[in-house]
């Protein structure tokens, strides 16, 4: 069936969570490719039987014109299909660089959803946004929501110790300990997944 | 005024409005809000980040100098509190502005109108997304397909245009909200004229 494995590939990304990522479908992804290069030997084929009939290629009109012409628009939808997955993918990846990209690693269990390529370009474009952070000398990533409170309350969700020194005072934040927090200082923790602000 | 010190006139609240809508705050407000509605990317306020940037860090100053001195801490707290709002909206305008260049990167880039847009640090990180999505999808998609069809912008190498470039839909509505009351409008080339009154809300085409 022509496209049906691009279609199932997109459709694949459109069932998933929306902002979350499943693991690269490499398998149908390479046979998705696979089809479009059978796609195009078909094209060439037909176009060399017509060259070899002696008919123009441009302008004849015979049942090989319109049989590769099906070749060339089914490869165009194939092709399609699968910039459609790797864009879409990057959308999500460009997502979690502005959350978390810039600032750590990203957890394994996101990290093991990216192919080897994917994972390059989140480094990569991580890197773009550290660059023009750094040219404005302006962290853009941080203040995500509207400020209402200067300090906020925040629930430690792992033991984070008492390592971490914040602009006005250290504290021991033990696993479950709560802590009135300036804003500014619990973000980071907080799209991280190690706090989380309780909320009324 | 005869009708008492609580009430003012629609003379004074223009006066008064008019004022305050002179100040930085509400110009980058301003800015902001279009930039949020707005599909495609307006041009950037460079001048009014300029000076948001600068009063941002006399504010820093201030409240640095202010918790140094141990100064009343519920007017230091009110000085932050006012600080992060400032730079709350300052973050969020540059922030909707990448977001739309991440979105439309080959679009804006092509486009001399949009490109013109960009301040010099966008143009440089719009660059930077170009070079780094490209090089992702030639690695993973477009190496893998036959010679014809590589072209990240085309479907093939027989398109004429770039037909395989996302853009912002423009044929949208968007809310409007008059400064000032205008003349009769022509829009949309319907034959019926619309005439705003100062501070009415209208929903209108984009384009």
């Amino acid at each position: 069936m022509h496209g049906r494995k691009a279609y199932e590939l997109v459709k694949e990304f459109a069932n998933g969570d929306k902002g979350h990522l499943k693991i690269f479908n490499n398998e149908l992804f390479e046979q998705v490719i696979e089809e479009c290069n059978e796609h195009h030997n078909a094209l060439q084929s037909l176009i060399r039987k017509m060259q070899e009939e002696g008919l123009e290629v441009q302008t004849a009109r015979n049942a090989d014109h319109y049989g590769a012409f099906i070749h060339h628009l089914s490869l165009i939808r194939n092709k399609r299909c699968l910039m459609a997955y790797v864009h879409n993918r990057a959308e999500i990846i460009r997502e979690l660089a502005w959350k978390v990209g810039l600032l750590h690693e990203l957890p394994g269990e996101i990290q093991e959803k990216f192919s080897d390529l994917e994972e390059q370009y989140f480094k990569d474009h991580s890197k773009s946004l550290k660059s023009y952070m750094s040219q404005l000398s302006l962290d853009v990533n941080v203040d995500m929501v509207p400020p209402k409170d200067p300090y906020i309350k925040v629930r430690v969700l792992e033991d984070l110790g008492s390592g971490i020194i914040l602009s006005d005072k250290s504290a021991n934040f033990a696993r479950h300990s709560m802590h009135f927090l300036k804003r500014t200082d619990a973000e980071q923790y907080i799209a991280r997944g190690l706090m989380e602000e309780l909320t009324g | 005024m005869a009708s008492g010190a609580g009430e003012w006139s629609a003379e004074q609240i223009d006066n008064y409005e008019t004022l305050i809508s002179t100040t930085d705050v509400e110009l980058l407000k301003r800015a902001w809000r279009n930039e949020k509605a707005s599909p495609e990317i307006l041009p950037f306020e460079e001048a009014l980040v300029k000076r948001a940037k600068e009063q941002i860090q006399l504010m820093e100053e201030t409240v640095d100098d202010f918790a140094e001195s141990g100064h009343d801490p519920l007017i230091a707290s009110l000085y932050q509190m006012d600080l992060d709002r400032a730079q709350f909206l300052l973050r969020s305008y540059l922030r909707v502005r990448l977001q739309k260049i991440e979105k439309f990167m080959f679009h804006i880039w092509k486009m001399d109108t949009y490109r013109n847009r960009l301040s010099i640090e966008e143009e440089k990180f719009t660059e930077r997304c170009i070079r780094d999505i490209g090089k992702h999808l030639e690695e993973t998609v477009l190496s893998k397909l036959p010679d014809n069809y590589q072209s990240v912008l085309k479907q093939s190498i027989i398109s004429e245009e770039d037909d395989m470039v996302p853009e912002p839909q423009l044929d949208t509505f968007v809310v409007a909200k008059c400064e000032r009351a205008t003349r009769p409008l022509y829009l949309d080339g319907s034959r019926q004229s619309a005439s705003f009154d100062s501070r009415q809300f209208a929903i209108l085409t984009c384009l």
